[in-house]
């Protein structure tokens, strides 16, 4: 590591946004504040997984889709716009700012599309591509169980195939967004007897086949945030298999490379970061040094991860493979929300333990931020090894 | 955004490292001793016209230049001849430079050896005369240090109303510029020793929970890596660079903390490469007040924060 991996291109390295894409963004903001009820405070209170939250959600990406800005970023030939991926990262940037309200759909338009797009037969993306691209269909993602989190490789929801069906059985955990979910984007292990990363497959799921079983799991985080999914004797489709059977480790691997840097939780954070600033102001405490110093380091954090981020959205431009960027970028990206919802409980004091009040909504969801999709430790491992080379044990 | 760098910019890298390779390295870093200057690596860097790099170029084009003499132990006064002069006076630096903050200390590095000194006092900057002097004080944190005499600061002339601020956010690039190499130096040998080094029937480098440290200094590091290099391109805005400088800082002590307590012992000597580069980051991470002074500086930029 170490020396800069720069590309040998002629442009000149540039962290301006072109006016073009300055101009998105202001049209952005205009829309949302349009767009945006007054009373999204009171929506999003409960979470992203809420019923309020997730049918505002649903109607509010049908009027991104409209404006043809839901997946700007995809191929035309898929619903898209060729637009680049610095387009798609300015829509994470605003949506993130103010709380996500496109709430899961962010998944659909991320990775799931890409997925399909990459993986998918001409049947699978006919039937769902346009729907993602449309902003009418909610997905969730199966891969975690019981007995398989961190180590997801070692999951034993089993799909036998059984003619032209699958019959799938088995248990996921940590669901989110099951609750009104239409697909599962479902990692099962269709060879029997195989072990690790060997015989696994992806599943397009309906949700609504009979022998899905959802059932909340109350948290702290918000309503709805968690689930367990119960799948007994699910006679699933073939037609729904996504790439070759037993290539489902590829397919999630390639999928997860785009979700790691999908949430752009460094744009929230900041944003955060200004109001306990001004609560800090108000208060007459923003005057203390140690609180300087803490909304000082913490802003640091925010811009290092607003620049890792681009680094990596940087080498999918250039149409890089996925690299341990994406690693050092999704911890950096953390890592800083992590730090600001702590700051923020710190500067508000008792008044952020009232519930819907910012500093608590914040710590909630930033509480959360360091185990999804991987926890921070997983990302350190392939840090080490893809990045710094260090040797495996 | 773009962020690979152009042909200019490239060019200069290869050329400054190739420099580099002839001049400059650890070896010689040792030979030379913990507290001297490298006249000749010096020389060589005016005469292949690194000097004027920000002025031809641009800033960003210095700080690379800058990072790579930091990376490559080069005992030159890198920062403030290769950008901090030149920005601020629009004119190639006289040679060695050294940047002195008084209200925090008269020590200053380089000041043994410099031919011209630039002073952060109160609101307007000053530049010392040519024949100010400032005697060398024995240190082993890798830098040449000299002590300004007082009186020297007092007759120094103004560069005007608002150079302070001018002085501090282009020292404060530079500075970050310099932490951001010495720190990618020492994480590198440290990284190669752990692989090397075998303990319990393995690498040490193999173990998680020392991999896991590593890995967050390399992460810490390519998060400040961006971060000096925007704020080179958006020519150093206060509120950035004291943003960069308080992560460089912070970035500093941690880099220090870890490379040595993993390397163990070795580390410590004067036989193994790190410690060239860790002094220099304890040195520097100091400089301008550490990251508890470059993170008020930030609170008081962006919020409007009192001091």
């Amino acid at each position: 590591m170490g020396n800069p991996r720069f590309c040998a291109k002629l442009e000149a390295m540039e962290f301006d946004w072109d006016a073009a894409d300055q101009r998105f963004r202001e049209e952005l903001q205009a829309f949302l504040a349009e767009a945006l009820p007054g009373h999204w405070g009171e929506i999003s209170k409960d979470g992203p997984g809420s019923e309020a939250q997730l049918s505002f959600s649903k109607a509010f990406c049908g009027k991104l889709a409209e404006r043809g800005w839901l997946t700007q970023h995809w191929p035309a030939e898929y619903g898209g716009n060729d637009a680049t991926p610095w387009r798609h990262a300015i829509l994470g940037e605003e949506m993130w700012a103010i709380g996500e309200p496109r709430g899961s759909q962010y998944m659909n338009v991320n990775w799931i599309g890409p997925t399909i797009m990459q993986h998918g037969s001409a049947a699978q993306k006919a039937l769902h591509l346009p729907r993602i691209s449309a902003g009418d269909v909610l997905w969730c993602q199966g891969f975690s169980e019981p007995g398989a989190g961190s180590d997801l490789a070692s999951l034993r929801t089993r799909a036998e195939r059984e003619g032209d069906h699958y019959r799938v059985n088995g248990q996921k955990i940590w669901t989110s967004y099951c609750n009104g979910a239409d697909y599962c984007f479902l990692l099962v292990r269709t060879e029997q007897g195989s072990q690790g990363r060997h015989g696994l497959s992806v599943l397009l799921m309906p949700m609504a086949l009979p022998g899905v079983q959802v059932r909340e799991i109350e948290s702290i985080v918000g309503q709805k945030y968690f689930h367990e999914v119960f799948l007994t004797d699910v006679v699933v489709p073939a037609t729904c298999l996504l790439g070759e059977e037993g290539g489902g480790w590829n397919v999630v691997t390639y999928s997860l490379a785009y979700e790691r840097v999908g949430a752009a939780r460094y744009a929230r954070a900041a944003l955060t970061l200004d109001a306990i600033a001004a609560h800090a102001a108000k208060t007459g405490r923003l005057s203390d040094p140690a609180i300087q110093e803490k909304l000082g380091a913490a802003r640091a954090q925010c811009e290092a991860a607003r620049l890792l981020a681009y680094r990596v959205i940087d080498l999918r431009a250039n149409g890089s493979a996925p690299t341990p960027d994406t690693n050092i970028a999704r911890i950096a990206g953390t890592s800083a929300d992590k730090h600001v919802g702590e700051l923020a409980l710190e500067v508000f004091g008792f008044d952020g333990l009232e519930y819907g009040s910012e500093a608590a909504s914040n710590f909630r969801l930033a509480m959360t931020a360091g185990v999804a999709v991987g926890a921070t430790e997983v990302q350190l491992n392939l840090v080490a090894s893809r990045f710094l080379g260090l040797p495996r044990a | 955004m773009e962020f690979s760098l152009n042909e200019d910019q490239r060019a200069l890298v290869e050329a400054v490292d190739a420099l580099l390779a002839r001049h400059a390295g650890t070896a010689r870093a040792i030979e030379l001793g913990p507290s001297a200057l490298d006249v000749v690596l010096m020389g060589a860097f005016v005469e292949a016209g690194f000097d004027r790099v920000a002025l031809d170029l641009d800033p960003l084009a210095a700080v690379l230049a800058i990072e790579r003499v930091a990376r490559a132990a080069g005992a030159i006064s890198a920062g403030a001849s290769l950008l901090v002069w030149p920005m601020l006076k629009g004119e190639a630096a006289p040679g060695v430079t050294a940047l002195v903050d008084p209200a925090r200390s008269f020590l200053a590095r380089f000041a043994s050896d410099a031919e011209t000194m630039l002073v952060l006092c109160g609101e307007e900057a000053r530049e010392l005369a040519a024949s100010a002097s400032a005697p060398a004080v024995e240190s082993n944190f890798g830098f040449p240090l000299g002590r300004v005499p007082e009186e020297e600061v007092a007759a120094g002339r103004s560069l005007g109303p608002g150079s302070s601020a001018h002085l501090e956010r282009w020292w404060r690039l530079a500075l970050a510029a310099e932490i951001l190499g010495s720190a990618g130096a020492a994480l590198d040998c440290t990284v190669a020793y752990l692989t090397e080094r075998r303990q319990f029937g393995q690498p040490i480098g193999a173990f998680q929970a020392v991999q896991h440290r590593l890995a967050d200094c390399a992460v810490r590091l390519e998060g400040l890596r961006w971060l000096v290099y925007e704020t080179a391109h958006q020519s150093a805005p206060r509120e950035a660079a004291a943003t960069t400088a308080g992560l460089a800082a912070e970035l500093a002590g941690l880099i220090h903390r870890e490379t040595h307590q993993l390397t163990g012992a070795i580390g410590f000597t004067h036989e193994h490469d790190l410690h060239v580069h860790t002094m220099r980051l304890k040195a520097l991470e100091l400089e301008l007040g550490g990251a508890g002074a470059h993170y008020r500086a930030l609170a008081r930029l962006r919020w409007s924060a009192g001091a």
